[in-house]
């Protein structure tokens, strides 16, 4: 027993010392474990999961981005427009098959669109993602004069969110999915190097022969598929195109690739790292939550919590 | 340059410094000194331990044991604020200037003439600072912003600011590294200026000429102890170079390989023709043969590294023939040069040349990944395969593939950049400054490097600024003047023979331009 303690202190020295971020979220989620009422159940990591799904899937498409020293603030508002989008589209009477495809697309475009403006006429992606943030939200308002569209297609939202497959919810599964394909695009293919050339010397990799504009622009396409693919779920979720859906997801999707320690100035950064991000935010919430808290006060907690991981995460 | 004025008691007296920085002795027992009105030339190589010396001197680190003497007085273990009233100075070699302000600023910053309430009395300002700049002569003034200033003149104001605070110790560290021919030259007059007037120079620089055309006396820092003083008109640049580093013999051998009829016989590998951009270049002719190593001397500004920059497609506006191997070159296109088989090591290591942040394999894998499909799969074991393979052959010293590029010496950096084309199998290597800011040792490497590369068929475009070492390395020199080539020498002599060289066709350029100028109203009038 002694030994075993000694030698799980000395491991927990050396982990504390290379990912404090883990350590963290290893420390709130025991807390929450042994604090709050039947946390540590295998249904409330599952639920926590499912909630977490959205933002992971984002912070997936966002990682390439920061990566590239660049940052995306219209996700959130993106995926409010793509629920709308396939929402109308399948009141059309576009097949239940082809629209999540129309609207990743219409997503990716968005990122296209981004993308180019921030390359070609050089306006930092804070501006341009800040304005296009604006422009969905208010598409996405006007389209219906604010009123939510309703999906019937019980098809498409057993496909998105509510079905189990293996005896899991599919959210977990789209979110699994979309890890693994941004595992092998950042850390496995050519392509993930070139982005963290374009982070760690935007000059140098030019230099070197790399299409540093084009890079960026797969990032921002990148993610702007990804949060369209998070809008598509967002509506099956809810059974609805809603045009506020999505509002303020983006803070949540930035806050958990940082946490999981991705660096603002790009260059550095992990998928994993931003997964963990994901789901820590997604305990912090639910942990609050079973704990009772009302949700301002939650905010308040949540804030703090992310301060403090990122403050000790900085290299 | 030697010092009349210079007396035999030292004005700062440094004796048997001891510094170590845990088990690491960087300084093992140092006795320096620097008298009134002299330059005490400062040379090693990078870790030597030189600028440990100079950070005691400062007060930046305190020394382990060891005395250190501001006239006859024990100033050890101060403050560097106090210091810096006592009069001991440094210039960085990155300067420390604000950008945003005016030179009057800059010069009396923390220190401006005050109204009430707080007010900075801006008249007064600019009327002393400009006062201060006249009582020293400079050609400066006080109202500029410093952002619009050339290097050496922002150097001037850095001086300035030393002197004007009583300075009487200057440090200097690598001064003339961002300087052209001419601004050294306005260095130089400085240097002597602030020499008359009974200051003492620590003078720290890796370019042996001029260090012997500035320095009365020479120190070599080498493995934490101090050779010398040597008077430096009693020694000779082999002799120091002898005594920094534990053979010179990269620098001396790999010297000019023999067959260069053979060479010029060959078909080029590089053949570019009427190369104009729209600001710098005004149509350029050469060609580069197969394992001939061309040299390209010429002033900052002169456009050198505009020329490297268009051959390998930096440039959209670039307009010519450029044709490697007999084939023609896309121009503005980087990756379509890289492809015809053009390698770059810019001028400017820390932004163009290297991802810092990023490791070691990385960056030398880099070329290759901008080349292939990114979808992909990148290996990290070819990856770190491939950088073994170029640390073994160009000695880079580092402790795995992994580490961050930041962590290297200047030296080591250089070669990775270095091996990073040379992985690509380049046929034609356009050096840009590859020495600047490396140590004795990495120079004579890279040197040889060169050699070596060229040995194997490939031609090499060597920019630099340092004729001794065009002298030393290039099969041909071409002149650079105003955005042309003035000149090729394929009968490369001395380096005193280049400058001469040089100077002639710049004022050749310039009258020139005097004489048609002058012409045009002639023509008016008739």
């Amino acid at each position: 027993m002694n030994t075993i303690a000694m030698r799980g202190r000395a491991a927990i020295g050396s982990i504390v010392r290379d990912h404090l971020t883990y350590v963290i979220f290893g420390v709130v989620t025991l807390f929450f474990a042994v604090a709050a009422p039947n946390f540590a159940t295998f249904g409330t990591a599952e639920a926590i999961l499912r909630v977490t799904a959205l933002v992971s899937i984002m912070a997936v498409g966002m990682s390439f981005v920061i990566i590239c020293a660049e940052i995306d603030l219209s996700v959130g508002s993106l995926a409010s427009w793509s629920s709308m989008l396939v929402a109308m589209a399948l009141e059309r009477g576009v097949p239940a098959l082809a629209a999540p495809f129309v609207v990743v697309a219409a997503g990716a475009l968005v990122g296209l669109v981004n993308g180019l403006l921030v390359t070609k006429l050089r306006i930092p992606s804070f501006l341009v993602t800040l304005g296009m943030l604006s422009v969905l939200s208010g598409l996405a308002l006007t389209v219906t004069g604010t009123m939510p569209v309703p999906i019937v297609d019980d098809n498409y939202s057993d496909a998105l969110w509510n079905a189990r497959l293996f005896g899991l919810p599919v959210p977990i599964l789209w979110t699994a999915a979309i890890v693994v394909a941004g595992y092998y695009l950042l850390h496995l293919s050519v392509f993930g190097r070139r982005v963290f050339a374009v982070g760690g010397g935007v000059t140098a990799a030019r230099f070197s022969g790399v299409k540093t504009d084009q890079v960026k622009i797969w990032a921002f396409v990148l993610s702007g598929m990804t949060a369209s693919l998070a809008g598509l779920m967002l509506a099956a979720r809810s059974t609805a195109g809603n045009p506020s859906l999505g509002k303020g997801l983006e803070l949540d999707v930035i806050a958990a690739v940082i946490i999981g320690g991705t660096s603002l100035f790009g260059g550095a950064g992990s998928i994993l790292g931003s997964l963990v991000g994901a789901i820590f935010i997604g305990i912090l919430g639910f942990g609050l939550l079973v704990m009772g808290l009302s949700t301002s006060i939650q905010e308040i907690i949540k804030g703090a919590i992310i301060i403090l991981a990122v403050a000790l995460n900085r290299r | 340059m030697t010092g009349i004025a210079a007396s035999a008691t030292p004005l700062v007296r440094m004796a048997d410094i001891r510094k170590r920085f845990g088990e690491n002795h960087v300084l093992r027992g140092v006795s320096f000194d620097v008298r009134a009105g002299e330059v005490h030339a400062l040379l090693g190589e990078n870790g030597a331990g030189k600028s440990t010396l100079m950070k005691v001197l400062m007060g930046v680190h305190e020394a382990d044991s060891g005395r250190i003497e501001l006239d006859g007085q024990d100033i050890a273990g101060r403050s560097v604020r106090e210091l810096l009233a006592q009069g001991i100075a440094m210039i960085f070699q990155e300067l420390s200037l604000l950008p945003n302000l005016t030179v009057g600023q800059n010069l009396l910053l923390g220190r401006e003439p005050r109204l009430a309430g707080w007010r900075i009395d801006a008249r007064a300002l600019r009327r002393d600072a400009q006062a201060l700049i006249d009582r020293h002569g400079f050609d400066l003034r006080a109202d500029a912003p410093v952002r619009e200033l050339g290097f050496a003149q922002r150097q001037m104001v850095e001086v300035l600011k030393a002197v004007s605070r009583g300075a009487r110790v200057l440090i200097m560290d690598e001064p003339t590294s961002s300087l052209s021919l001419r601004e050294e030259t306005q260095l130089f007059a400085i240097i002597e200026g602030l020499q008359a007037r009974g200051m003492g120079l620590v003078y720290i620089s890796h370019r042996m000429a001029e260090v012997f055309r500035v320095a009365d006396r020479i120190s070599i820092v080498k493995d934490g102890l101090l050779i010398g003083p040597l008077d430096s008109a009693s020694t000779t640049p082999r002799e120091l170079a002898q005594l920094m580093s534990k053979s010179t013999a990269g620098e001396l051998a790999g010297k000019r390989a023999p067959a260069a009829d053979a060479r010029q016989r060959a078909e080029p590998v590089l053949r570019v023709r009427g190369l104009r951009t729209a600001r710098k270049l005004a149509g350029l002719d050469f060609e580069v043969g197969p394992g001939e190593v061309v040299g390209v001397a010429g002033l900052v500004g002169a456009g050198r590294s505009t020329l490297a920059k268009a051959l390998f497609g930096l440039l959209p506006d670039a307009a010519g023939a450029v044709e490697v191997d007999g084939r023609p070159v896309r121009a503005g296109d980087v990756p379509a040069a890289i492809a015809a088989g053009i390698g770059f090591v810019p001028e400017d290591r820390r932004h163009e040349g290297l991802m810092p942040g990023l490791s070691l394999a990385d960056n030398l894998a880099l070329p290759g990944y901008a080349s292939r499909h990114g979808a992909g799969i990148a290996s990290r074991g070819r990856a770190d395969a491939l950088f073994a393979r170029y640390r073994d052959m160009l000695h880079i010293a580092c402790r795995r593939g992994a580490q961050p590029a930041s962590e290297l010496s200047g030296g080591n950096q250089q070669k990775v950049v270095f091996g990073k084309w040379l992985a690509t199998a380049p046929r034609l290597l356009i050096l840009d400054e590859p020495t600047n800011g490396v140590d004795v040792n990495a120079k004579a490497e890279m040197r040889a490097a060169i050699r070596a590369v060229a040995a194997q068929g490939v031609g090499v475009l060597l920019i630099s600024s340092e004729l001794d070492e065009l002298t030393a390395a290039a099969d041909r020199v071409l002149l650079m003047v105003d955005g042309r080539i003035s000149r090729s020498l394929t009968e490369v002599g001395a380096e005193s023979e280049l400058r001469a060289l040089l100077q002639a066709d710049m004022a050749a350029r310039q009258g020139g331009i005097e004489q048609t100028s002058a012409s045009a109203p002639r023509l008016e009038a008739a």
